[in-house]
């Protein structure tokens, strides 16, 4: 987290510069490569980044480990996929309806941030089999384990997005339109707040904060995100089963935050695209997946407190170090002082 | 309610207050009168229950038997949170700042309650949340400037000295000018010349309108900045005056400054 | 729905109780290892599936070992296993002193590595155990029981009696509660602390272990196993009152009774759902468990 009332506008500057051109790059790349498998996959990182992104706000800014994400991100699948296959309801609309939907059974969840720590991430993990089991027993409503099939594509202003480069710029601009609204958490009432629950609720509630109602509004913010994520996965591959919602998914998602680092949204996106990418590109990991998963995440509690994130950034410093030295012919870093 | 102008004159009442916990009785039928505008100390041996009492007055513990009145009114079922916003405001023993935010960043928590942006505000950078962060970063600076520290306003709480950090919490709890300011042992740890530098600022607490509970075990510091002193000693009242009262007092010096007189030498 | 008969409800009774073993020994890992470092240790679960899947194996290897060497093996193989991970991973961060989440979410992080391990080597369909005990029922009075259900309780109940004569009795068990309750004071004792909370692990495992042989040869071993019987496992230690021993004995005991005798009642394809609720019901209302409120009433 970049502090508030930050004069250090320089660095501020720089991370800006980086942020344009990585959005540069991700508008411009379907006209580089368009492969449709690859811009397949790019949208599957998107649309799994926006529910990392939800989990980041729940973990790494209030610091509570929800282990029960899948929950919502199924919720906002099912949902959307009735409402467009079985209502008519338009995309848009679903879309929204997903992300309420999500939003509405998180309230369910308020009472249980009272609790902290471990016993809140079991109670969510209880909360998740709940819903898994619901999806899979109601038939009538999910199609249980059949399946859920004919979900129609998505549109939008009446135009069927059939070209994946089409529903590639849907899924990754839902994703910045999040990453934006979330950056704008740091540096404000809010975001001080529940990084003060984070660090020492106690406190936070000696100052007058009041930390159970902010806690359920992240719980609320991260279902919304990944109610909106589940709709967008509904109509990506068009067929749900109660496979896509278990435990499972919740660790995915956990394990995007955690690799990415802790507390940063660009690194929900890093985690996102090794997680869901990763195993595309390396086959032959293919059935070891988890278990290098389940490593890595051990890995980086030992190891790597800031995940990816941490890493890109300071290579980046790096790199700029360096240019900057040689732009100004300077001699290297360790005969001058720091 | 009795409203009569005696009654205005105290800020905070502790009626027979006890707090049990399982079969140990911590503070046993105490009664506090800290009048408007003065400095109140609370002293006493080592587990006589001080830190207990003020965590009461805070609404860290309900009490098991008392009342407890801010102003006018009965707070004893109050969570902390809402006497906070009352204007009840404290300071931990143990130093509860948040060591990755900025001094400054830790000092705005204390505004937190003063303010409404919520997540909407932020993400649509609405006039209100610019309105308020201009101010808290005002009000902030202010508060630290008043305590001295500001220059190291952008410095991580967790890399700062420790004599700073006392401050730093005494400027988080300060911003939202408190009615009622509970002091506990803001002066552990600090050396002589730190620990008068903590006298002064709790004289110009007082002196701009807060009133303040002071645990304190630094004697010089009680002694010099109190104006009225209430001893503990084993969850129970002992004594109860001013600084010259409690200094001369027999019960007193038995129980408790007449050791403390023989470990630290006078200093007073 | 009607009343049960006897023969009914002694069938159900047994087959709690059976059950209700299992979640003990596991609820006993969790209280142990909650009471000793703060945290709820999420690989429990797999601890005990490892230790089911190496009784097997070792079934296999020699078909002739008599059903205590199996479970004998059970326990070894877990109690290493857990013990491993303390020492490879757990240790190391605790000395960091690292927030408590990365602790916990370290454990997560072992379980996936485990059920994920344990599914590249063993596979991923289900196996049956060989038949361990006796098939023809006993008879109680014109009341008959399963011969496996009958030994696990005894086994179960004897493992645990074990074990509380081991904390009450012995050195280090007494040494081990003391640190679980007051580690500096401990400490100044003369407890080595680092040993006590491998014999934690050590022994927490060891229990694991039993639970696993018992449950693997009422259904079978398979891969997940630990997933959901560890989350119950946790249910019931939460039951009975996290930190406390006694209170998970007898929050596995209650709570096997309890899910065998609703499924009866309610869909079986919410079974594990009662568990669920019932787990958030008690954080909810009643975060101290049987032995808080049992406290309370003093």
């Amino acid at each position: 987290m970049t502090a508030s009332f930050d004069p250090t506008a320089p660095r501020r500057g720089a991370v800006h510069r980086v942020t344009l051109l990585v959005v540069a790059a991700l508008i411009v790349l379907p006209w580089v490569e368009a492969d449709k498998f690859a811009l397949h996959i790019l949208s599957l990182i998107a649309i799994a980044s926006i529910a990392a992104m939800g989990l980041q706000v729940l973990l790494g800014y209030s610091g509570q480990l929800s282990i029960g994400q899948a929950a919502f991100y199924g919720i906002g699948a099912y949902t959307s996929a009735l409402l467009t296959a079985k209502l008519g309801v338009p995309f848009p609309l679903a879309l929204i309806g997903a992300g309420v939907a999500a939003a509405i059974a998180s309230l369910l969840m308020v009472p249980i941030t009272r609790l902290t720590g471990a016993y809140l991430a079991v109670a969510t993990l209880g909360f998740s089999i709940i819903v898994y089991l619901f999806i899979q027993n109601e038939e009538w409503l999910t199609g249980g384990s059949y399946g859920f099939i004919g979900i129609p594509r998505a549109e939008l202003f009446g135009y069927v997005l059939r070209d994946p480069m089409l529903s590639y710029y849907l899924n990754v601009g839902v994703a910045a339109i999040v990453y934006f609204t979330f950056a704008r958490i740091e540096g404000s009432r809010f975001g001080r707040a529940i990084n003060a629950i984070r660090q020492d609720a106690d406190a936070a509630r000696a100052s007058g904060v009041r930390v159970t109602l902010l806690k359920s509004e992240c719980f609320v913010i991260a279902a919304f995100v990944a109610g909106l994520a589940g709709s967008l996965y509904a109509h990506e591959v068009r067929y749900l089963a109660p496979n896509d919602f278990t435990f499972w998914k919740s660790i995915e998602i956990l394990i995007m935050a955690v690799i990415g680092g802790v507390g940063s949204l660009a690194g929900a996106i890093l985690g996102a695209a090794v997680v869901v990418g990763l195993p595309e590109y390396l086959r032959a990991i293919g059935d070891y997946r988890m278990l290098v998963f389940g490593a890595i995440l051990i890995a980086t509690m030992l190891f790597g407190e800031g995940g990816l994130a941490a890493l890109c950034a300071t290579l980046v410093r790096r790199v700029g170090e360096v240019s900057r030295r040689l732009a100004l012919k300077l001699p290297p870093r360790n005969e001058t002082a720091p | 309610m009795n409203t009569s102008a005696h009654d205005d004159a105290w800020l905070l009442e502790a009626r027979s207050v006890t707090r049990r916990f399982g079969g140990l009785l911590a503070v046993d039928a105490v009664d506090l009168a800290v009048r408007r505008g003065s400095v109140h100390g609370l002293i006493g041996p080592n587990g006589a229950g001080k830190t207990t009492l003020l965590n009461l007055v805070a609404g860290v513990h309900r009490v098991s038997s008392g009342v407890l009145r801010f102003g006018a009114r009965d707070i004893t079922q109050h969570s902390s949170a809402r006497r906070a916003r009352a204007g009840i405001r404290r300071t931990f023993q143990n130093l509860k700042l948040f060591g990755e935010m900025t001094a400054l960043e830790n000092v705005a928590i204390g505004l937190h309650a003063q303010m409404r942006a919520g997540f909407f505000d932020a993400v649509l950078a609405t006039p209100r949340h610019r309105r308020e962060e201009r101010s808290i970063e005002d009000r902030s600076m202010t508060v630290l400037h008043f305590v001295g520290l500001a220059g190291v306003a952008h410095v991580r709480s967790g890399a700062l000295a420790y004599g700073h950090r006392r401050l730093l919490e005494i400027a988080r709890a300060m911003v939202a000018r408190p009615t009622l300011l509970l002091l506990d042992e803001p002066a552990a740890g600090l050396n002589v010349t730190e620990a008068a530098h903590v006298s002064e600022l709790i004289a110009r607490i007082r002196d701009a309108g807060t009133t303040v509970i002071l645990v304190e075990h630094h004697m010089d510091v009680v002694m010099r900045v109190s104006d009225e002193i209430t001893v503990l000693n084993y969850g129970r009242r002992l004594a109860h005056g001013t600084p010259a009262q409690i200094q001369e007092d027999p019960g007193v010096i038995e129980a408790y400054l007449g050791r403390s007189g023989e470990n630290e030498g006078a200093q007073a | 729905m009607g009343a049960l008969s006897v023969s009914e409800f002694v069938d159900l009774m047994v087959g709690g109780l059976a059950i209700g073993c299992v979640y003990s020994l596991i609820a006993l890992g969790f209280a142990m290892i909650m009471r000793a470092t703060n945290i709820i240790h999420f690989a429990q679960g797999e601890v005990m599936m490892l230790g089911c899947m190496c009784g097997l194996t070792s079934v296999w290897l020699l078909p002739v070992l008599p059903l205590l060497l199996v479970v004998a093996v059970g326990m070894a193989s877990s109690g290493i296993i857990a013990l491993a991970m303390e020492l490879a991973v757990y240790r190391t961060l605790r000395r960091r002193r690292v927030p408590i989440m990365n602790l916990i979410t370290a454990t997560v992080g072992m379980s996936i590595l485990c059920i994920n391990a344990a599914r590249i080597i063993w596979g991923s369909e289900p196996l049956r155990f060989p038949e361990l005990f006796a098939t023809t029922a006993y008879e109680f009075g014109g009341v008959r029981i399963s011969p496996q259900l009958f030994w696990i309780m005894v086994m179960g109940v004897a493992i645990m009696g074990a074990l509380q004569l081991f904390l009450k009795h012995t050195r280090t068990g007494l040494a081990m509660q003391a640190v679980a309750q007051d580690p500096e004071a401990a400490q100044l004792m003369g407890a080595n602390l680092t040993r006590m909370m491998a014999y934690t692990f050590a022994i927490s495992g060891m229990m694991a272990g039993a639970a696993g042989i018992m449950l693997g040869s009422m259904f079978f071993a398979f891969f997940e196993m630990g997933f959901i019987t560890g989350l119950k496992g946790f249910v019931a230690a939460t039951l009975g009152g996290l930190g406390s021993i006694t209170g998970a004995m007898l929050g596995g005991i209650l709570f096997g009774l309890i899910e065998t005798f609703s499924a009866v009642f309610l869909s079986s394809a919410y079974k594990d759902g009662i568990g669920m609720i019932l787990l958030i019901a008690i954080l909810l209302v009643f975060p101290s468990g049987l032995v808080g409120l049992w406290q309370k009433r003093r």
